[in-house]
Order: structure tokens, then C-alpha cells, then sequence
């Protein structure tokens, strides 16, 4: 043989390899459980830290009227990110080419527009409510023919789709306030038992629904298995476009759910609802470092909702400028953008 | 085992299929006849067709002549739902299973079991009957709340296998299902096929590696071009024979090779070794001299001609590059030492397609033609000139690459690196892609770059194509050299037989 080196049996390297396989493989492993660990104890730590400052600093931080007023006032913005979340579930958590709705905010100020409109015009809330829900759905249905038929990219659908949803609203209302009250509205956004706003009891209800769907059925799992894995999903027999679709519907929903409160939380439509957007995807995002593993969950994003809204109040009561929070929020996706990347790097690692 | 499966009907039958994508037919008059209980092999070389031939069976593709037969009845528009339900399932080579469930929601995914009468997910019920099935088939306990992400890849493997096995399969089709795996865990796989195989289910087993053939299956299809060339009973033949009858063993005057006595050694590789990817590797190369490395996917051949242009970087080892010890894992150096490298996706790594012939071909000899602003005359008469030496068939030296054929983008690559006065070529798949005829230029063109005093290193799959042009070839195997062979007096069988690792005697486990 004219080989220079020496031969070796492969079988002599397949020995090394599997060595380096068995003695390898837990470090990774328990490296990322460690990160996992420290992110979600990091994440329940500042939770905590935040709410013993507050509570310390500000003297009404923690009585039960004041959670009961965070809830409430969460509960927009909450079932927003709750529809956020469905589409990242499906979509999957890739910030760019994942699953998003950035026309949620629109969707809101247009369904609200509708509903204030539609009370002005002298009709009931039943037809009221049909047509801010029928908008949100409508919203969501160009979000998913546009993901789905025409193959564009959330992030970018999404986007256009948010403009010419506020536009349509500003065409509407003329960018002013339409005023709104019935009795159901009233009713809405009045306390209910124990001192606690009917919002915050909505905001807990929808939570339970949508969680038990979401987190305990069949087809709550499929939609984890498309956005996680498309090409697992469509081995399994699923119709991956479908549910990416029809979580594109459902947080249309959600925008003209999230329509109907605020129409009652602030007696009638308002303009500027494209300031919801930031608050409502840091809550979405966020929500993933309350699951055990770090995936969006519904349960996970009604506690970052609650943080979320705890920061806002607790800024209020201590008379820090409002500008401040938006920053804040900004870091924050920063932060858990980041920190959840790094992790997902050293995943396929 | 095989006297049942010579008694067994057809469960699989493809007869005379002919499949054609755009003008190009990958399948011309292939037939496949899987018996019943069988475990049979399927072989043949990159682009033989055996992956378009899967397909078909899968419901992916549909013949455009020919009939499939799946347990004696016919079907022209077979789906991969259908194909399922007649209980034909697939053992992907990438594993298929969703990172963040945990092994009881990946093996139900799609069938979940349901608390009675409820619509919610009987989370409980599916670890324990998933636990149930891993214990009894693979003697495997994992912990419950493992995730797919913390499995070791051979256990991915088995999860995706007991996927397959929970709807009671009647026929297993695995698709190169060692490709990922280490020895111990490849034993492990063939104990479960033949244990499979004696409960009566139907193995069709494709693989490259033709030792694993000849100890696995009892009946073996030889698939070249397109055509099914043997279908041989395993107990009377070889993996020698076998490899024989993947290679076409007539090799025309498509290698236009001329005589070349090498000089000095410009290159001198000494026990390279990069972790997990290759080992101990040493060679040679000479001015004049055209070496050849093959080997498979894996075997670390790839990764040796990459870790010679700086991309990765080496664990141990050292690289002379004219007497000189090089260090550092720096493209950039290794181009000043005058290295090339051809890569072989060369519309990605190769060429750029939106800019011009010229601008190619300069591109990394700017400073040639610059003196802060770049000399266009100068870039031209340089280009023109190549174009003409290597016979480009382009519009113009202004044409934009992306409108010259496959061959023709290759000559540019490498014109690139003439330009640059190169001195030693690695060409990494190099007619990966391009026309016979586009390919006979290739291969006249590294017989004139080693005439004209450059050391040239080919990777390629292609056998026949090796022992053409090169003076000789080493032969990787699983991150090591196995043996080196002269071109001159070697046929392709003898290489593939080691490229296959046919020699590698297998363990027998079960």
C-alpha cells in the first residue's frame, strides 16, 4: 500500500466516536437544562422582585382593589397576546420567518370602531358584537390567505395588513373618538363580586377556555406539532397550511373580542390602538419562559400579562413617566428574544 | 428466513416504471418485486434512482408509465394517506419528530389517545402506553418526561420506528436508517429488523452501505440509470458482486488524461484530524499530480478538503504547504498560499450569478488589477483570454453568469482561481450537475491544469469519473483512509466495495 499514513481499522474510530457520543451527549444536555433552569427562575425571580418593590415602594401596590385593577386593565391586552399566541404556536417561534400578528392592535381599534359605529347607528349590541367579531375574523382571514395561499412571510403580511386595517379605521371614525354606552357595556365594565372588575373575571374566563383547548386536546398538541416541526406534522398525516390558517382566524377573533372590552372599558372607540401592538408582543414573547419547555403556552402568557400590567401599575402609583414603560417593554423583547435564541442555538448544537 | 420469502407473493410490485422530470428520466423501465416476510435490499449509486423509486412507493410521486401494485391490486393515484392505510410505512433518514414533545405526544402525534368520551388528551395514558410498547419491543425505559430534543439520535430512531410499529405495519420501508448512527446502535436496529421481520413483517431495506446488505437482507435490487440491472438472492452473491453490478463497467475515451511525471510536494498532510469527523489522515500531493478522495457522505473526505482551505478548523495534525507549516483555519491565507477551492454548490459557494463573466473571474485577483480603482481593460483582456483557454461558451465576457449552463459556471469558478495564479485545486464535486458533455470539458480541463505544473485534489462520488482523470485515489471510510488505490490498474467494483465498506465485517448481534 502506498497509503503515508498508517491503516487504521475504521471500526477503532467508531470506538472513539461512540465514547465521545456517550460522554458528550449529557453535557449539552445539562448545559441547556441549566440555561432553561436559570431563565425561567430568572424570569419568577424578577416577577417577584418586581412585585415586592412595588409593594414596598408603593403603598396600595398590594391590595386586593389594585389587583383586581391590574387584572382588569390587562385583560385587553391579555386576550390580544393570547391570540398572539396561538399564531406563534402555529407558526413556530422563529422571530423572523415564524408565526406573528402584528395587525392585532389594528384589528382591535377597527373591531371597536365598528362596534361604536354600529351603537351610534342606533343598532343593538347583539348586532354590535357580531360585527366586531365578524371584523376580527374577516382581519384574520387576509392574514392567513396571504400566509397561507399567497406565501408571504407573517412577519411582512401581517405588517401591510396593519396598515390598512388603521387605515380603514381612520376612515371610519374620522380619527375621532365615537362615543358608545348601552347597558351591556356598563355592565361590562363595571366591578363585579369581591371588588374585582367583570374584565379581569373575562380575561380569567377566556384564559381557562382557550388554555383547555390549546394545552389539552388533540388539537391543541397538532398545532404545537406544525409550528415546532412542520415536516413532522405533515409525516403525521396533519394539513399543515389549515391550521396555520385557522390560527390566523382565531386571533382575528381574538382582535375583535379584544374590540368589544375596550369599546367598554373606554365608552367607545379610540384612535392610537397601534400603541397596544408593543405591550401585546413582549407579552406573548415573554410568556415562554413560564413554560417548563420554554414554548409558548396560554397559562404562560396570561401570567407575562399580569407582569406586564403589574409593571405598567406599579410605574403609575410610583409617578414614573409613562414614557419609561415603553422602553422598559422594548428591553424586555430584547431580553427574552435573545435569551431564548441562545438557548435554541445551543439546542442544535 | 429466505425460504419464506422465496415462497411469499408480491406485496410490493413496481413493474417497467418510467418517471421523467422535465426532459431528464430518472426512471427508465425500473421493476421492483418485494415478496411477502421478505427483508430486501435496495442498491444503486447516487442518481441510480432508488430515492425516485421510494417516492412512488411513498404516494410523493407518480409514475408516468408503469404500474404499482401494493398487496396484489393496482393503483394509479396512490397518496401517502392510502399508501399508510394499506400499511406501508417509511423510516426516514432525518428523523421526523417535533424537538419539544416528550416521547409519549410524538408517538401519538396524529392518533392521540383521548380520556373516554372527552375531547382532552389523555397525557397520562400515552406515556404509559408508549413506555409499554419501548419496554417490550426495544427493552428501552426512558424517562417520562423526556423530550424528543434530549434523545440520543439512535433512540430518535426508534421513537420514529415505534411510531411506524404502533399502527401495526404490514411492510417497513427504511431509508438509509444507519446514515446517522454508530456501530452499537446499528446492531441494535438490525436485532429489531430481524426480530420484525420473524413476526412476518416485510422489510425493504435501502442502503449505501453494502455490508450491512449482504448481513441484513435475503434478497437484493441492484438499481443503475434508471433500471433495475438484478434482483439476486443475497445467499449467492457478494457484496464484491453487488458493487460490480451498481458501477457501469465500461469506461469510454471520456478521460482525456495526459502523461504528467509530477515534481516536487507542494502539499503534505500529516495525521490531520478533526474530532468526530476524521482521523489520522496523511498524504501527498505533487506538482503535476491529480489525487482523487472519495468516500460517503460522513466519511470525512468532505471535511478533510475543507479543513485544508482554513473552513474548519483541524484538532490535531499538521499541513505543509510547500514546506511550510500552516496554522491557521484562514481561507484568506490559504488563497495568499495560492489554494483554491472549487466548491460544490457553486451557485451558492462557486460563482455569483448576478454578477458578470469578468467580474467573476477577477474576483479574487483584484489587486491585480487595481490601484485604488480597478483597471477595466485590464480585467478584460485577463478574462478574455480565460474564456478562450477554457473554452467558455458565453454571450460575451460581459454576460451575466447566471445565463451560462451548469458546466459552463464551473469553468468559471475555476477560471476565477486561474486568474488568481493558483497552484493547488481542490475541487470539491466538480461535475456535480453539468452535461456529459460539460463534463468531458472538466475533466480535459484538471488534465491541463496538472500539465501545466498545479497540484490538483478531486473529491467525487463518482468512481468512474476518479479512476479517469486521477493518478490515484485514497478511499475514506467512517473518518479514516482506508486503503489508496493507483487509477490506473484499479476498476470501479474494488473501490466501491471499500467505499461501502463491504469489507468491514459486521457484527452479528441477533
Amino acid at each position: 500500500m502506498l497509503v503515508d499514513a498508517p491503516y487504521i481499522p475504521a471500526s477503532v474510530i467508531e470506538i472513539e466516536a461512540q465514547k465521545a457520543f456517550e460522554t458528550g451527549k449529557p453535557g449539552p444536555a445539562f448545559g441547556r437544562q441549566l440555561a432553561t433552569i436559570a431563565l425561567r427562575g430568572g424570569a419568577l425571580a424578577v416577577f417577584i422582585g418586581v412585585l415586592v418593590v412595588f409593594s414596598v415602594t408603593a403603598p396600595f401596590f398590594l391590595t386586593v382593589g389594585n389587583i383586581g385593577n391590574v387584572l382588569g386593565q390587562s385583560a385587553i391586552a391579555g386576550v390580544l397576546a393570547i391570540g398572539l399566541t396561538i399564531v406563534i404556536i402555529a407558526g413556530g417561534s422563529n422571530v423572523v420567518t415564524g408565526g406573528i400578528d402584528l395587525s392585532l392592535a389594528a384589528n382591535m381599534g377597527l373591531s371597536a370602531a365598528v362596534y361604536a359605529s354600529l351603537v351610534q347607528a342606533g343598532h343593538g349590541d347583539g348586532l354590535a358584537i357580531l360585527g366586531a367579531l365578524g371584523t376580527g375574523l374577516a382581519i384574520g382571514a387576509v392574514n392567513a390567505a396571504a400566509v397561507t395561499l399567497a406565501g408571504i412571510v407573517p412577519l411582512l403580511a401581517t405588517l401591510a395588513v396593519m396598515n390598512v386595517v388603521a387605515g380603514l379605521e381612520l376612515v371610519l371614525t374620522q380619527n375621532t373618538v365615537v362615543p358608545a354606552s348601552t347597558d351591556f357595556l356598563a355592565a361590562l365594565s363595571a366591578g363585579g363580586p369581591f371588588g374585582i372588575p367583570v374584565l379581569a373575571y373575562i380575561l380569567l374566563g377566556f384564559t381557562l377556555v382557550v388554555a383547555a383547548i390549546v394545552q389539552y386536546t388533540p388539537l391543541g398538541l397538532r398545532l404545537y406539532a406544525v409550528g415546532a416541526f412542520p415536516d413532522a406534522a405533515r409525516a403525521a398525516g396533519l394539513p399543515v397550511k389549515s391550521f396555520v390558517a385557522g390560527s390566523f382566524l382565531a386571533s382575528g377573533l381574538c382582535g375583535g373580542l379584544a374590540g368589544v372590552l375596550s369599546v367598554s372599558y373606554l365608552s367607545g372607540s379610540t384612535t392610537g390602538a397601534g400603541d397596544m401592538l408593543l405591550p401585546v408582543v413582549v407579552t406573548a414573547l415573554l410568556g415562554t419562559v413560564f413554560s417548563r419547555r420554554l414554548v409558548p403556552t396560554i397559562t404562560g402568557t396570561l401570567l407575562s400579562a399580569l407582569f406586564v400590567g403589574f409593571l405598567i401599575n406599579g410605574f403609575q402609583l410610583l409617578n414614573i413617566s409613562s414614557t419609561l414603560v415603553s422602553g422598559v417593554q422594548g428591553l424586555l423583547i430584547l431580553l427574552v428574544v435573545s435569551a431564548t435564541t441562545l438557548l435554541g442555538r445551543k439546542e442544535n448544537a | 428466513m429466505a425460504d419464506t420469502a422465496k415462497s411469499g407473493e408480491a406485496i410490493i410490485r413496481l413493474e417497467n416504471i418510467v418517471k421523467r422530470f422535465g426532459g431528464a428520466e430518472a426512471l427508465s423501465g425500473a421493476s421492483l418485486t418485494v415478496r411477502r416476510g421478505s427483508v430486501h435490499g435496495l442498491v444503486g449509486q447516487n442518481g441510480a434512482g432508488k430515492s425516485t423509486l421510494i417516492k412512488l412507493i411513498a404516494g410523493l410521486h407518480r409514475a408516468d408509465e408503469g404500474t404499482v401494485e401494493i398487496d396484489g391490486k393496482a393503483y394509479d393515484r396512490l397518496t401517502p394517506h392510502l399508501v399508510e392505510e394499506l400499511g406501508v410505512h417509511f423510516i426516514h433518514q432525518d428523523r421526523l419528530l417535533v424537538p419539544t414533545f416528550t416521547v409519549g405526544e410524538a408517538l401519538f402525534l396524529g392518533r392521540e389517545l383521548r380520556f373516554p368520551g372527552t375531547p382532552f388528551l389523555d397525557r397520562a395514558g400515552m406515556r404509559r402506553k408508549s413506555a409499554e410498547i419501548l419496554e417490550r419491543y426495544f427493552g428501552l425505559s426512558l424517562p417520562h418526561s423526556a423530550l424528543i430534543a434530549e434523545l440520543s439520535a439512535a433512540e430518535k430512531q426508534i421513537v420514529q420506528i415505534t411510531r411506524a410499529l404502533i399502527a401495526n405495519p404490514k411492510v417497513l420501508v427504511f431509508d438509509e436508517p444507519t446514515a446517522a448512527l454508530v456501530r452499537r446502535e446499528a446492531d441494535l436496529l438490525f436485532q429489531l429488523i430481524r426480530r420484525l421481520s420473524a413476526e412476518g413483517v416485510t422489510v425493504l431495506y435501502i442502503s449505501h452501505y453494502l455490508g450491512e446488505i449482504v448481513d441484513l437482507c435475503d434478497t437484493v435490487t441492484v438499481l443503475r440509470n434508471g433500471r433495475d440491472v438484478a434482483t439476486l438472492p443475497v445467499a449467492e452473491t457478494s457484496a464484491a458482486d453487488i458493487g460490480a453490478l451498481m458501477v457501469n463497467r465500461a469506461i469510454g475515451e471520456l478521460y482525456p488524461k495526459p502523461d504528467v511525471t509530477p515534481g516536487e510536494v507542494v502539499l503534505d498532510v500529516e495525521n490531520l484530524a478533526l474530532a468526530g469527523r476524521f482521523e489520522a489522515v496523511s498524504f501527498r500531493l505533487r506538482k503535476g499530480e491529480v489525487l482523487g478522495l472519495t468516500g460517503l457522505v460522513g466519511s470525512g473526505a468532505k471535511e478533510v478538503v475543507r479543513s485544508l482551505f482554513g473552513l474548519d478548523r483541524p484538532t490535531g495534525g499538521t499541513v505543509r504547504i510547500k514546506g511550510e507549516t500552516v496554522f491557521s483555519a484562514d481561507p484568506a491565507a490559504a488563497t495568499r498560499r495560492r489554494l483554491a477551492l472549487v466548491p460544490e454548490d457553486r451557485r451558492r459557494d462557486g460563482v455569483a450569478l448576478d454578477l458578470t463573466v469578468t467580474e467573476n473571474t477577477t474576483l479574487a485577483s483584484l489587486d491585480r488589477f487595481s490601484r485604488g480603482i480597478i483597471d477595466r481593460s485590464a480585467e478584460r483582456r485577463q478574462t478574455e483570454n480565460l474564456v478562450k483557454r477554457l473554452e467558455i461558451k458565453t454571450d460575451g465576457v460581459d454576460a451575466l453568469v447566471k445565463t451560462l449552463s451548469g458546466g459552463n459556471q464551473q469553468k468559471v469558478a475555476i477560471a476565477k482561481w486561474l486568474s488568481r495564479q493558483s497552484e493547488i485545486y481542490l475541487l470539491d464535486e466538480p461535475t456535480v450537475g453539468v452535461d456529459i458533455a460539460a463534463k468531458v470539458e472538466i475533466y480535459r480541463l484538471i488534465g491541463e491544469l496538472a500539465e501545466r505544473g498545479a497540484a490538483v485534489l478531486v473529491l467525487s462520488s463518482d468512481i468512474e469519473e476518479l479512476l479517469g482523470v486521477t493518478d490515484r485515489i485514497l478511499v475514506f471510510f467512517r473518518g479514516s483512509v482506508t486503503r489508496e488505490f493507483p487509477s490506473s490498474e484499479t476498476s470501479p467494483g474494488e473501490i466501491l466495495a471499500d467505499v461501502t465498506g463491504a469489507h468491514e465485517t459486521l457484527r452479528h448481534a441477533g
